[in-house]
Formats: C-alpha cells, structure tokens, sequence
C-alpha cells in the first residue's frame, strides 16, 4: 500500500503546500476532504457543470476531471485565496453588488473562472466572457446578472489599474 | 479495489521502458480529462497510470519539411491560439474553438482526443481531411501510422500497449481556399457531437473545384473520409443544386455504413443539411 500513495509540493493560494494522497485522488478530493478547502464544490463530478472550477498555473481547469497528482509543482488558487469575508475581492464585490449569486452553489467556479479570464483579458467582450463562463452552469439566475456583475467587475478592474 | 500507481516519467525513454514492461496494466495519462472520468465510474482500471504531459518530446506546433508538427501533449487551448494552426490548419484549429469549455481544453490534449478513440472525437475529422501521420514511439524505435487506423471501432485503439503517440504530421496542402469545421451538438458548449465534420478545398477563380477533402465523425465507427462525396463535386462549380446531391450521397453512403437505426429518420437529413451549410461558401451561380 504504501508505495502506492503519492506526495506532491505545491503552491495553494500563494503558500508552499505538500500533501500525500493515493493515486486515483483528485484535485478536487485534495481540495475538499484533504486540504479541507470546501468552498470548491462538486456538482456533476464530469466536467459539465464547472462548479469545482480552479485556477492551476494561471488556467482555469475543471478540478474534478484532474488528479491531485498532475498538481506537483503547480500553483493552484481556489476560492478562498481570493478574499476573505471581510475583504472580498472585487470579483466577489461585484457579484454581491451585481445580484450575481442566487443559490451560491456554482459561484466559486464562477468567480474561478471569472478570475482566470479577468487576469488574462482585464477588458473582455461579452462574447469573451460567454467562451470563458460556457463551462459554468448556473441553473438559478439566467445569467444575466452574472454577466452583468462579470462586466461591472471588469469595469472595475480597469479604473483601478 | 486495486491499488493504483502514479509514475511521472522525466524522459521519453523512462516512459517507453515503463510501457515496455508493463503497458498492459498501465493507461496512459495526457490531460486526464476522458481518463479520470473513466477511473471515476470504473471503466478503466489500470495498475499503473503514467503522466506523459510534462515530457518535452510532446509539446510544440512547428513548421517541419514534412509538414506542421502538432505534438500529442498539446493542449486544446494551445491549438486554438496557434498562430501556425490558422494559417496552415484552420480547420483544425476550428474544432478546439467549440470543443468542450474553457476549462476542459486548458488541460485535454490532442493525442489524447485521437487515442481515446471517440467516434466523436471533435480533432479526428480535420487530422484525417490532412492525411495527417502519427509518430509512434516504441522501446523498438519509431514509426509512423494513418490517424484513422488508430481507432478499430469506437473506443477501440489499435495501437500497441507499449508504444505511444509523440507528435502527429500534417501533411502540407498548397493553395488551400476554403477550410471549415462543423458540428451538431445538443448545446453549443460542451456537447458531445452528434455530427461533427471537417472540410478544404482549393476553389479556382473560375468557381471550379480543383481539390476537395471531407471527412464525417460520429456517425460511422471511426471517422472517414467520403470518396464518392469529394469526387462528386471534383472538377466542376458547384451551385446549390450540385451541393445537395454531394450532401444526399453523404447520407446515403452513411447509411450504407451503419445500417438503418432509430437515429437515422434524424441522422440522414441533419447529415446532408451539415453539408449543406458547409459547403455553402463554395456556391459561386
């Protein structure tokens, strides 16, 4: 048994991290019930859903789809190093502003994604922000506040820098 | 339940001779994303998983003599941002732009997508409309296969457990006019393909068809090439009239393949009406 686990290092949220898991273990296992990060979920478990969005090495990736393994040497960012309650980041400002959440189940993917595409295009199309969140289903607000709070976020972004 | 390793080779070489012991008991890991869905609901239960993302030998698209050299570990991301891509494989590069989600093609991977094996696989059409080659490596050396006699039925890989995809080439086609990438899926992002085709063509000024290759996924087995299709509307201008008997050849010889089923009362008009609306920029009268 014991030649079967793996250990990985890596950067969680800005922090060098190491973990050992067995080998079939997902990312988003190692998140959840090892690292005890809850707030990326898991919705479909298949890639369809994009609530256990996080962001490894930049690129926002579905967390269920990818073994904890392929984490060594990365720097992965999960939802709660992108703020705090009571410093929410401006991503999280413009989604509570906006009336981006409803249920608030696919909201951390959300804001993963929303995050990784902000970073690499700080002034996207709605077109761009419709490529980047087409893998994040919401089934409770229809969107358009999530594009919405999306845009006002980018808005946002641009005045600052 | 077995108790399943992980090995990250550093070198192709430690890769090979890992396969060489024990590809049998081993699935090969590119971006994972069909393989930890398949760990996940048991289909795939291997012994050894082993991580060829990270060997260098897989990365890169590159203009080669031979042709544009796509490496298996490249991303689907990576195709849809190649400069090289767009110009010398459009076609290809569209497939990446409606394939899955943002999230699935930052990490899946071409050789992956061709080895899986998906009769639906989205990257098979335009590789195969490039006679597109496979660079096989093995503890024996290397060697070179079509990438459509890699699948022998769906799911099905005919490929050696100890041999693995390094790069696929792309063979150059001059003059090219017209290149596409179609599919039907049930949603636009993240839908399997119901239909999914690729096509290019070499159009002369005078509207004449000099060249043409087209390539049907998901309705056969494995994704082919239609000969009766390209060489319906070879040598001669096509107009609408001449595009919708290329497109019911299509769904004949479709059929022909598979046999009536009851996805064909659908399957036989969506095909021709794909090829249709691909086709449409070819009509010049």
């Amino acid at each position: 048994m014991q030649d079967a686990l793996v250990s990985i290092r890596f950067r969680l949220n800005g922090r060098p991290s190491s973990a050992e898991f067995p080998a079939d273990t997902t990312a988003l296992r190692l998140i959840r019930d090892v690292l005890n990060l809850k707030g990326t979920k898991e919705g479909c478990g298949i890639g369809e859903c994009g609530a256990c969005t996080v962001i490894v090495d930049g690129k926002a990736v579905n967390s269920c789809l990818m073994l904890a393994a392929q984490l060594d040497g990365r720097s992965v960012a999960t939802v709660e190093g992108l703020g705090a309650p009571d410093a929410l980041h401006p991503i999280q400002e413009a989604f509570v502003h906006g009336h981006g959440v409803q249920c608030g189940f696919c909201t951390p993917g959300l804001l993963m994604s929303t995050k990784a595409l902000l970073d690499e295009n700080p002034a996207p199309t709605r077109a761009d922000i419709a490529t980047a969140i087409a893998g994040n289903l919401c089934r409770c607000t229809g969107y358009h506040h999530i594009f919405a709070s999306i845009e006002a976020a980018a808005a946002g972004t641009s005045n600052k820098d | 339940m077995a108790v399943i390793q992980y090995l990250r080779p550093e070198t192709l070489d430690e890769a090979l001779d890992h396969l060489h012991r024990s590809g049998r008991r081993t699935k090969i890991l590119a971006g994972g994303t069909d393989l930890v869905v398949d760990l996940r609901n048991g289909e795939a239960k291997p012994e050894f998983i082993l991580d060829v993302s990270r060997l260098p030998e897989l990365q890169g698209i590159d203009v080669t003599p031979d042709g544009v050299s796509v490496g298996a570990g490249v991303t689907l991301a990576e195709i849809e941002s190649s400069e090289v891509l767009k110009r010398q494989a459009p076609s290809l590069q569209g497939c990446s732009r409606t394939f899955a989600s943002r999230q699935i093609r930052n990490v899946a991977t071409i050789g992956g997508n061709v080895a899986h094996c998906s009769p639906c696989g989205d990257t098979v059409p335009p590789l195969v409309i490039h006679e597109a080659r496979a660079v096989l490596a093995g503890k024996g050396g290397r060697r070179e296969v079509a990438v459509e006699q890699i699948a022998s039925g769906p799911y099905a890989c005919s490929l050696p457990p100890d041999e693995i995809i390094v790069r696929f080439i792309l063979k150059p086609v001059p003059g090219i006019t017209f290149a596409d990438f179609q599919k039907i899926g049930r949603r636009r992002a993240l839908a399997i393909a119901r239909i999914n085709a690729a096509a290019m063509a070499r159009q002369e000024p005078d509207g004449k068809i000099a060249f043409l290759r087209f390539a049907l996924g998901s309705c056969t087995p494995t994704p082919q090439r239609l000969p009766e299709v390209e060489d319906h509307l070879t040598g001669r201008a096509p107009t609408a009239k001449l595009i919708w008997e290329a497109g019911r050849i299509l769904a004949e010889r479709t059929i022909a393949i598979t046999g009536r089923r009851p996805s064909t009362i659908y399957k036989e008009s969506a095909i021709q009406g794909l090829f249709m609306r691909m086709l449409a920029p070819l009509v010049t009268t």
